[in-house]
């Protein structure tokens, strides 16, 4: 590009998705706009108790993520706001952004909380979904970002009357600004990236839901409330109409999906089936006794460890699962409790009514008329279901250039792949302003740090109020002049919030004054607050280990408010044990480390090609390595992707610009026969065209991939007219013209999936048959085509492919695990018999054609994963970092997963993952350099007895044995590796490892003064 | 039934085709999803081993030979209540009605084919068979029966063919044939609103029994009748009587069978509404201030679901509040236009299948019963019918069942002695005219 782009992006949205693509885009040289139409960041996200599968609470896993978004540096966050044109294009786009009035200066408000509580204005609070109220100047949740209050203009009294102002009166910041106007910016950035996410399905008005002026009939979202701790009823769960204990729930699944009747939602909302097995499990673990009923058309179980999960609910938690869309909710007569569900009771076939104390909606996505006009207003096209239009080939690109897509939006899905495509977007956005980047991001300068070595220590102790939080129960003065007198205290101070601005340059100019050389804060809690007082520390000039953190908030004022004198004393003990452990502080030195800035991507797939390109196009050389002689893997078997793109024709020019890319070096019938090194500096083998080589290189991709299953039931074998579901679309592919004589086509589902030896689900099977049956019905229109499944799972927008199939008349059997369809050859015939599970009658079918949905299994490639020292889970699939928020990336630093290999997925979903490995790569090699922890293990190699101990328990390979020296053979730590979990220095017997900043004098000096 | 069904060469599902062919979109049959809604929330599930789901899954299985003759399509009342919710919007109804086609004119349900056959016969459309004449002579007699004996009625007309009449009003025959007394409330409520009205001698019989019979020449044939005889008079609105399948019959006839025409096609109940709310209709709650008498309302499928939806609904509920106090109306779950259909709809009271109908029935009584109500007010004859029957044969009577044409005579001073058939004790004398 002749002219220069501009190296900023513009993010809309400050969901999840959007705080993904932020933070990879800040993190590798991009400024970032981020706009949110709220008053804080945190999306839907922020709102749920906990997520499946693995039922991790939601605000704790994103919680980090939200206060790195608040303190980037090269993130400019713009909250109340939305954007209202966008002109120019890819590289240099003007913005127009409406930024509503907050009333609240963010720059002096400390988030006491004080205007809140003299605020006598009540509101429905959105954020807890209706459920409570709230004041008309309030904080969305606790752990907002920005934590900055804001004034409801709608109904605050001041602002619609002119009277009231008591909030003005009481803010001890002055932060009150009635005056406070509306504002048009204009931003000039190179690209945008869509992520308003979704809105919830509103049952309001429907009289087949009774969810009107009812409160025992609940939205998923409101029973996410119901159930969070920071909820309406802080978690107890209770019949919102009386709070009586409730007895009976039922869940019911497609309430606003996959309706063209009641509502106009035609496509499935995919996250609805395990959210409610997820909030079943919740309810079970609050009171086993609740009779939990889901009652569902399909269950659609479809992603990672789902499907344990789903097996789980049933086995373990006896959560009940009725195949019944329930006809309608009606309450009982003369306001009795209790909602009357009717239903087909699937296994006595009879009509069977139930009553519920609680009915729980699950409520499906759907993109509401906003963000319809927005995409209108930005030409950006959508798709019949109102979701963005996407190519499966480019599957984040809108149909403008430069502007991006990610999460909801794009199409219903859950946070992992929600992530992954914030990854992409990042990476696609990332290509197209290559030339920009590091040219509007700012660097921290801190002054040069000071050399405290053999000072006598000078700490200084500040305690805080936090508001009320903390004073209102514990005596902070009397804690602060207890501090003043312990040993080594040079100074001693209170602040009423020692995380506003103000008081960290107090702070800074206090170390000068009193020459501190060592600081405790006795505040919250330092998972949020660290990182904070460590870079006022830096500001001051001191090594930022020389700080310990003591939690009187939520360990003290919180937990005790009942005994105040208790508390007290309690914050005492912890600031003298604090004072003692600092004193002991050394400066910690943080290694740095160069990143070799070449790529290495394993497996030469659809997956592998895509990560290859969007790192070469980035400028990093990439060396491709392909076991095969060819590149494309299970791609260049494939016929069409669901939506009819050809996948030969994407496939090809792939593969033309893998072959003509100056940055990508393809090794065919390559073989990775070492790895040596580690994040930055990996050093790896591969054998290929008889010979071998090292190849150096800062980070790898691991893009093996996946193999069809070969079935071992259902006649598989024994007869040319019984073919798996590759081998059916290579016939489609060539193409044969047998194909067209068949008379009657069968499909069976599940072959090898869901089934106890392989339990689970394979993903994309369901789409890939219904989509062939549509081929097949394309070639003869007159064909028989019957498709036996378990559950039909055409999740998201696929779900309109099940619907024209079942529109051009292929039928659809169902069939359990304990049924099974029977497949027999007599007199040449192939005869398939199932029980129809409407009738409950067999069906033969004699068909000319039987397709065997296959697993799709792992290589379960174990070498591999110990060169890198990458996990696999029970079935032999990669373990990714983290299943909802880091699905890309491996915990061992510099290696990154995608496609296959890391589960089943979709040709759009395994590029999309691509793009975001290789997102996540680039966040590294775009640092060229990168700082360790400085709270690290060290070894002693003359206490260690070689035991190896520490090698196996490390999680991170950062344990090795020296191979040469004068300790040779004794155990030391990669300082690069290392995180400082502290696992081996537990485990070590010799006590030859230690972590530093938990040293053991240091530990010893907090626990002879507690 | 385990008979197997084989898909083979031979395999040819022609009744799904012929629906392909003449319902638009084959009433979406092969879009079913087996969800099973339809059947969660259809009364006559069950009966004859047969349900909604079973029914189009058979269609679409092609196992036609069963389908033929098949019972269940009698014991459908074609409420609509499973298309209501059906995410796929089938048309089950459709197909039902295209399956009582399935037989054979003449073996289909003979009171059924009887009444059908009756109305085609005279011009009064009567499926009773009532002649024009007798029909002229009910209504006048009737109305010297009120003008002499009941005081301050004097005036009282029931006008037969009048020219320019602004409405044109339906009469369903079991009144004039075995009730005659009951159709003065309406005369006289007519007369308190204003209401410029005629019947005719032609096409009055307010019924429709060729629709249920799915001869659809027949239902064209009485309803186009109907229509041109009300814009011969010159009337501007065919103002339906107390009778959801009359009103559905005529409001759909005239859709389906493409008849032309310019009348407004209306609902009584909305009339009613309107009339009180301009201060035409002067009803009173206040009889029934101390005595607490309880009301519950059906919503009939035909007027309300299959018809005028909800608005209708909330119509119905006006009237009544406005008549009993609101206090007095105890709402039956589900209700409007979610509500069960009572068993009488769809031809299912003269189609000799009675033991299927009570047993279809059984849900609307448990509905009422669970409101506690003495008085159901159902504002069509067929749920009446059935209502009546259902309170005696499970209830013993522990409810009743009235027009609304009653309750609003009532709340207004003039319903007469006579005109109390079938109120209870407890209000055979309350706010009786005259005092």
């Amino acid at each position: 590009m002749s002219k220069q782009t501009t190296g900023a992006v513009l993010i809309a949205g400050g969901g999840i998705g959007g705080i993904q693509a932020a933070l990879d885009l800040a993190n590798s040289g991009y400024y970032v706009y981020m706009i949110e139409k709220n008053a804080s960041i945190g999306g839907v996200m922020s709102q749920l108790d906990k997520t499946f599968p693995t039922n991790d609470c939601s605000m704790c896993i994103m919680s980090p993520k939200l206060v790195e978004v608040g303190r980037h540096i090269n993130i400019r966050l713009i909250t109340l706001a939305e954007i209202k044109e966008v002109r120019g294009e890819l590289g240099n786009f003007e913005v127009d952004v409406f930024r509503k009035a907050r009333y609240v200066d963010m720059d002096k408000c400390i988030a006491c909380g004080a205007c809140t509580e003299k605020c006598p204005k009540k509101v429905v609070d959105a954020y807890n979904q209706g459920l409570v109220k709230r004041k008309a100047v309030y904080v969305q949740y606790p752990q907002a970002v920005p934590l900055k209050y804001v004034i409801d203009a709608e109904h605050c009294i001041k602002l619609t009357k002119g009277k009231c102002g008591n909030c003005e009166k009481t803010c001890p910041a002055g932060a009150i600004n009635y005056d406070d106007q509306d504002q048009n910016v204009t931003l000039k950035v190179g690209a945008v990236i869509l992520a308003p996410g979704f809105s919830p399905y509103n049952p309001a008005g429907k009289l087949i839901y009774s969810y009107d002026n009812n409160p025992d009939v609940v939205t998923s979202l409101e029973y996410e409330r119901l159930l969070s701790a920071s909820g309406p009823n802080q978690g107890h769960l209770v019949r919102p109409s009386d709070h009586a204990e409730p007895k009976r729930i039922a869940w019911l699944q497609c309430v606003g999906s996959r309706d063209t009747n009641t509502c106009d939602n035609a496509h499935c909302s995919s996250v609805c089936c395990m959210y409610a097995i997820k909030q079943a499990i919740i309810t079970k673990e609050h009171d086993p006794g609740v009779d939990c009923t889901i009652f569902y058309m399909d269950m659609r179980t479809h992603g990672k460890g789902f499907e344990n999960c789903y097996n789980e609910a049933r086995e373990k938690y006896g959560i009940r699962f009725v195949r019944c869309k329930v006809h309608s909710v009606f309450p009982m007569a003369g306001g009795e409790k209790g909602q009357v569900l009717d239903y087909m009771d699937e296994h006595t076939g009879k009509w069977t009514r139930t009553t519920f104390d609680i009915v729980v909606l699950s409520v499906g996505m759907e993109i509401g008329p906003q963000v319809r006009e927005l995409a209108q207003k930005l030409g950006v096209g959508l798709t019949d279901s109102g979701f963005c239009r996407t190519a499966a080939f480019d599957p984040v690109s809108t149909s403008r250039p430069g502007i991006y897509v990610c999460g909801a939006f794009q199409g219903p899905k859950d946070i992992p792949q929600t992530v992954v495509e914030a990854g992409a977007a990042a990476m696609r956005a990332g290509i197209a302003l290559a030339g920009g980047r590091h040219t509007l991001t700012r660097a921290m300068s801190p002054p040069p740090e000071r050399n405290i070595y053999g000072e006598r220590p000078r700490i200084g102790v500040f305690v805080c109020h936090c508001g009320i939080n903390i004073s209102g129960v514990i005596d902070v003065p009397a804690v602060r002049d207890y501090a003043a007198g312990l040993p080594f205290v040079e100074y001693a101070a209170d602040n009423m919030y020692s995380c506003s601005q103000d008081t960290q340059d107090n702070i800074t100019k206090l170390i000068h004054e009193k020459n501190l050389n060592r600081i405790v804060v006795a505040a919250c809690t330092p998972r949020t607050h660290d990182p904070l007082f460590q870079e006022t520390l830096l500001n001051a000039g001191l090594n930022k280990y020389l700080f310990e953190m003591v939690n009187i908030r939520n360990h003290g004022s919180w937990v005790h408010k009942e005994y105040p004198q208790a508390a007290t004393e309690k914050a005492k003990d912890l600031v003298r044990m604090a004072v003692a452990k600092v004193a002991q502080f050394q400066a910690l030195e943080e290694a740095r480390l160069e990143i070799d800035q070449n790529a290495l991507v394993i497996g030469g797939g659809l997956s592998g090609m895509a990560a290859a390109l969007a790192l070469a196009d980035q400028g990093y050389p990439v060396q491709l390595l392909e076991r095969e002689a060819h590149l494309g893997g299970q791609a260049n078997r494939l016929y069409k992707i669901a939506g009819g793109e050809s996948v030969q024709d994407g496939l090809d020019s792939m593969r033309i610009a893998v072959a003509n890319h100056p940055n990508i070096r393809t090794l065919l019938n390559a073989q990775l026969t070492h790895v040596d090194g580690f994040v930055g500096n990996f050093d790896s083998t591969v054998a290929h065209d008889g010979g071998t080589e090292t190849i150096r290189h800062g980070v790898a991709v691991i893009a093996t991939g996946a193999r069809e299953s070969r079935p071992t039931e259902y006649g598989y074998g024994g007869d040319a007219r019984i073919v798996t579901a590759l081998e059916l679309d290579e016939r489609m592919r060539q193409p044969d013209p047998a194909l067209q004589q068949v008379n009657t086509a069968v499909f069976i589902q599940c072959v090898g999936s869901r089934e106890p030896q392989r339990p689970y689900c394979s993903r994309i099977c369901c789409t890939h048959s219904v989509s062939a049956a549509l081929h097949l019905k394309e070639l003869n229109p007159a064909m028989n085509v019957f498709v036996l499944y378990r559950d039909i799972r055409t999740y998201g927008e696929r779900e309109k492919l099940y619907k024209t199939a079942r529109e051009k008349g292929v039928i659809f059997i169902r069939f359990g695990l304990d049924d099974k369809p029977r497949v027999q050859v007599k007199d040449g015939r192939l005869e398939v018999e199932v029980r129809d599970h409407v009738l409950q009658r067999p069906v033969f079918l004699e068909a000319d054609l039987l397709t065997l949905a296959a697993a799709v299994v792992p290589y379960k490639d174990e070498q591999l994963a110990r060169f890198f020292k990458v996990p696999m889970n029970a079935d032999g699939f990669f373990a990714e970092a983290h299943v909802k928020l880091a699905p890309s990336n491996f915990a061992t630093d510099g290696v990154f997963l995608c496609g296959l290999a890391h589960y089943p997925k979709p040709m759009d979903e395994s590029i999309a993952q691509a793009q975001a490995a290789a997102s996540g790569a680039t966040r590294l090699l775009s640092q060229k350099t990168i700082r360790t922890s400085g709270t690290v293990a060290y070894s002693s190699p003359m206490d260690c007895s070689s035991c190896g101990v520490c090698t196996a328990v490390c999680p991170y390979n950062a344990p090795f044995m020296r191979t040469d020296g004068p300790f040779k053979g004794k155990a030391d730590i990669n300082p690069v590796l290392c995180k400082g979990c502290g696992a081996c220095v537990a485990s070590c017997r010799s006590g030859a490892l230690c972590l530093k900043g938990f040293e053991e004098s240091q530990l010893m000096a907090m626990i002879e003064c507690a | 039934m385990t008979a197997r069904l084989t898909i083979d060469k031979d395999w040819k599902p022609q009744f799904k085709d012929k629906l392909n062919r003449i319902i638009p979109n084959g009433a979406n049959l092969s879009l079913c999803l087996t969800c099973g809604a339809c059947s969660s929330g259809c009364p006559a599930s069950g009966l004859e081993d047969m349900d909604p789901r079973k029914f189009v899954r058979m269609v679409a299985l092609g196992m036609d030979q069963e389908l033929i003759k098949h019972p269940w399509v009698w014991l459908c009342s074609m409420c609509k209540r499973c298309s209501y919710v059906c995410p796929m919007s089938i048309d089950i109804a459709a197909m039902v009605y295209e399956g009582r086609k399935l037989w054979p004119r003449e073996e289909r349900p003979k009171g059924i084919v009887g009444s059908c056959d009756m109305a085609l016969k005279n011009d009064s459309c009567s499926a009773m068979g009532t002649p024009e004449e007798d029909f002229r002579f009910v209504v006048e007699d009737m109305l010297t029966e009120v003008r002499d004996n009941q005081p301050g009625w004097e005036e009282l007309e029931a006008p037969i063919d009048k020219q320019g009449a602004h409405f044109f009003l339906s009469q369903n025959s079991r009144e004039p044939v075995t009730e005659p007394e009951e159709m003065a409330p309406l005369w006289k409520i007519l007369h308190l609103a204003g209401a410029d009205w005629t019947y005719s001698c032609t096409g009055w019989g307010g019924e429709n029994y060729c629709m249920f019979l799915a001869d659809d020449e027949g239902w064209k044939t009485i309803t186009t009748k109907t229509l041109k005889q009300a814009e011969s008079l010159g009337c501007k609105v065919y103002l339906n009587t107390e009778c959801g399948h009359s009103t559905f019959s005529v409001w759909m006839g005239q859709k389906r069978h493409k008849i032309e025409t310019n009348l407004e096609i209306a609902p009584m109940v909305s009339y009613y509404a309107r009339w009180i709310r301009e201060g035409k209709l002067k009803v009173d709650s206040h009889w029934n201030r101390d005595l607490k008498v309880k009301f519950t309302v059906q919503d009939p499928c035909n007027h309300v679901r299959k018809g005028f939806g909800d608005p209708l609904a909330d119509e119905l509920r006006f009237v009544t509040a406005a008549c009993v106090g609101e206090e007095n109306v105890i709402e039956m779950y589900p209700n409007k236009s979610n509500n069960y259909c009572c068993g009488g709809g769809g031809g299912f009271l003269q189609n000799g299948y009675k033991e299927a109908r009570l047993h279809y029935g059984r849900l609307k009584h448990e509905q009422i019963q669970r409101t506690g109500a003495v008085y159901v007010i159902t504002p069509c004859h067929n749920c009446h019918a059935q209502i009546h029957e259902l309170a005696h044969h499970f209830g013993g009577g522990a409810y009743r069942t009235v027009h609304l044409w009653t309750i609003i005579a009532l709340s207004l001073g003039i319903l007469a002695e006579t005109e109390r058939t079938y109120l209870g004790p407890d209000l055979v004398a309350v706010n009786l005219p005259g005092y």
